[in-house]
């Protein structure tokens, strides 16, 4: 409420766009995000949050800050390890606790913050994403180091075994 | 966050003291308004303490009587008896009233009181009158709950020594946005800034992170999870909340709420006791306030003795001639009152359902407010969540007040030693927010129980061929059909390209920062092109006031369905 509606009506479209770097470079269209299928799910609560697994989708695809750098957690991290994460960012980065002029950054970063912990934290929705990015970015770490491999140890290579059955109880 | 016309003072006033005091920063006090009663406390730097007025009470009735030339509210003035109260010229229960219309059902239910309530059943604020010298004096619920504000800032100055700005306030989970700028008018009729408005069993939640913070000494989220249940149930509200809390952190992860509560159940009784009571009443005569008032105390006496006792002995000489004698048990009670147990039960399962939580996760069961001394309560919480006691750790009177001075001291950038205000709730909306889409249907956009801040939104389509503008109509509700949800505000958007129906685009989308600011922007999306042929619309809601009742048939009789939009369907 501090911040005037004006000004913040300006930034709206950036804002809303923030984490998807740079593909467009063009003005800002009257969309506020230009995912059209995206959006085009409609109505109940279940698809919106298939709404933002779209969209976190294709932004990914865009941007290489996957769900798990969000959290700044590997991707063989717990569900404990997951809601550790989310609660500690949190403490960070929400607007009840950072300073009066950073309530605007901050908002959208928890936003972001939130939408992968409510992913990463469903086991469903989890195993979902990560075979979305193993459809999307084939060898992700392959040029990565061999402490790469290791720290992702517990994920016995690329396969189709899911999160629900490996990680999360 | 308040009322336009008060926001603009108060805006820039807070973020000049914001500023200056950033290093001596004024802690806001916490209020909790009750239905029944009110409480004031404030961290003093090392712990919470609740503020006591002059004649040494932490609780105070909340009414104002306008028996005087000056109106006196219950924390500065003694009633004689409980009586005096009961005169007509006494005003209380103003939470169940404020920001209602006169269509609304608790509004109806409130008929009953010794004061006037009058309703014309058109959808705008019902009138409401106190009697002095035989007249009914009116006043409204906003006023009333002004008067009552300002004798608690008042109190507080005296008590702290200072003087007193910035509140955080707790209020029932189910109060629409229209309700909760009532409150806002209010407050700033008091002098008063709104720092933060928490539903009520956030605010416990709150109090419940500290007390496990300080029990286990885990830091940042490593220690283990605890699931709580809040059960927070007064005199006119009952609230439910399921909260995730580890390492000081509370994570609401489902809010239900409801204006059922203490008055229901004592309403109940009396028309047990006295089945044409309404009848007898509906004048509101001199006697009839007197007999009613008798009936209400002895009634209260009865509810409150049937918490310890299996029965009760109710004698009441109504002075009409009629006399009440009659021996009330616990099963007779909770037969009258099967209504009201029921809709807690619904509550409380939603409140988990929606959580995704099952009842053996719940790790602590938190029972507060007046209600929760009622055994048949307690007893459908330990059977829900299959668990044999409840939590100790709290006054039940006190928690929420407690939670409300934790909030204010964080929010104002206290900080602590000892890491006691180490604290942060995260909050969810309590009710969906959505627009009209043809026929009449709510479509939410961002459903109840999401996380704020958010940001969510849905693309709209024209129901007609060549439709070049849609009405954007705002409600907040639950129900499937916006007729049985609360209007928010509307607006109209111009300019779509002329097009066969279901092809142009219109985005909405809503946003919630983090002062619970709700903003709604639509706009037409042009496919291809990306020139700024027709600016968004961006409108702060709720813009409606008084008579919101009947603005939605207005809309619908001018316009009928030909501005309607309709949700794209999904394609695939």
């Amino acid at each position: 409420m501090l911040a005037s509606s004006s000004t913040q009506f300006l930034q709206y479209p950036f804002q809303t766009t923030l984490y998807r770097q740079q593909p467009q470079t063009k003005p800002p269209s009257l969309r506020f995000r230009p995912h059209k299928t995206v959006a085009a799910c409609t109505a109940t609560g279940e698809q919106t949050t298939e709404t933002q697994q779209l969209r976190f989708r294709a932004h990914r695809m865009a941007s290489t800050v996957s769900l798990y750098e969000v959290l700044g957690i590997p991707m063989s991290a717990s569900c404990h390890e997951i809601k550790a994460a989310y609660r500690r960012l949190a403490r960070m980065c929400h607007p009840d606790v950072v300073a009066i002029n950073r309530k605007e950054t901050s908002a959208d970063e928890f936003m972001k913050i939130h939408t992968a912990y409510s992913t990463l934290s469903d086991p469903d929705k989890r195993a979902c994403y990560d075979r979305e990015i193993y459809r999307y970015r084939p060898r992700p770490y392959a040029a990565s180091s061999a402490a790469m491999a290791t720290a992702m140890s517990g994920f016995s290579g690329y396969t189709s075994r899911n999160w629900e059955t490996d990680q999360c109880w | 966050m308040s009322e336009p016309a008060y926001t603009v003072a108060s805006d820039s006033e807070t973020t000049g003291e914001e500023k200056t005091s950033s290093a001596f920063p004024e802690i806001a006090i916490g209020i909790d308004i009750g239905t029944a009663q009110c409480s004031v406390a404030v961290w003093n730097g090392s712990q919470v303490e609740l503020l006591k007025n002059t004649r040494n009470q932490k609780m105070m009735r909340s009414y104002v009587n306008f028996k005087d030339d000056v109106p006196l509210g219950g924390v500065s003035n003694q009633l004689s008896h409980e009586h005096e109260m009961l005169s007509g010229a006494a005003i209380f229960n103003m939470k169940r009233l404020i920001g209602r219309a006169d269509t609304d059902p608790v509004v109806h239910a409130s008929k009953s009181l010794p004061f006037l309530v009058q309703t014309l059943d058109i959808g705008v604020r019902p009138f409401i009158g106190a009697l002095v010298n035989n007249v009914w004096r009116s006043t409204t619920p906003e006023e009333v709950l002004a008067i009552y504000l300002l004798e608690l800032r008042a109190m507080a100055e005296v008590a702290l020594k200072r003087p007193i700005r910035n509140v955080v306030l707790t209020i029932p989970v189910s109060f629409n946005r229209f309700q909760v700028t009532r409150i806002e008018r209010a407050c700033a009729m008091a002098g008063l800034h709104v720092l933060r408005l928490m539903p009520e069993p956030t605010a416990v939640a709150l109090l419940y992170a500290q007390q496990q913070q300080q029990t286990i000494h885990d830091n940042m989220g490593s220690g283990s999870e605890k699931i709580a249940l809040i059960f927070n149930m007064g005199a006119g509200y009952c609230d439910v909340a399921v909260t995730a809390t580890a390492g000081g952190v509370s994570q609401i992860k489902a809010l239900a709420g409801s204006p059922i509560g203490g008055e229901d159940m004592l309403q109940n009784m009396m028309r047990h006791l006295l089945p044409d009571s309404e009848i007898l009443f509906s004048n509101h005569g001199i006697s009839e306030i007197k007999s009613m008032g008798l009936l209400r105390v002895a009634t209260q006496d009865a509810i409150h003795k049937l918490t310890s006792q299996t029965s009760v002995q109710i004698d009441v000489d109504l002075g009409n001639g009629s006399k009440i004698c009659k021996v009330v048990d616990q099963e007779e009670f909770q037969e009258v009152n099967k209504k009201v147990f029921e809709k807690c039960e619904s509550l409380i399962i939603q409140c988990l359902r929606d959580a995704k939580g099952e009842p053996e996760d719940v790790t602590d069961i938190i029972a507060v407010g007046g209600c929760s001394y009622i055994p048949k309560i307690r007893n459908l919480l330990m059977s829900i969540c299959k668990k044999q006691e409840l939590y100790k750790g709290m006054n039940p009177l006190e928690a929420a007040v407690c939670g409300a001075a934790l909030e204010g001291a964080v929010a104002s950038g206290v900080n602590d030693p000892f890491g006691n205000l180490d604290l942060l709730t995260i909050q969810v909306t309590p009710l969906a927010i959505g627009i009209q889409a043809v026929g009449n249907n709510f479509v939410p956009i961002i459903p109840r129980n999401t996380t704020m801040p958010a940001r969510k939104e849905l693309v709209f389509t024209t129901v007609h061929d060549n439709q070049t503008g849609a009405l954007i109509v705002v409600y907040e509700g639950e129900e499937k059909k916006v007729e049985g949800n609360h209007l928010l505000g509307y607006f109209k958007i111009i300019g779509i390209p002329p097009a066969p129906r279901g092809v142009p685009e219109i985005n909405v989308c809503m946003d919630i920062d983090a002062s619970n600011v709700l903003r709604v922007l639509a706009g037409v999306v042009l496919p291809g092109s990306q020139h700024h042929g027709i600016p968004v619309m961006e409108v702060r809601m709720p813009t409606v006031d008084d008579g919101h009742g009947w603005c939605a048939e207005a809309l619908h009789r001018t316009y009928g369905s030909s501005l309607d939009l309709d949700t794209v369907q999904k394609k695939i």
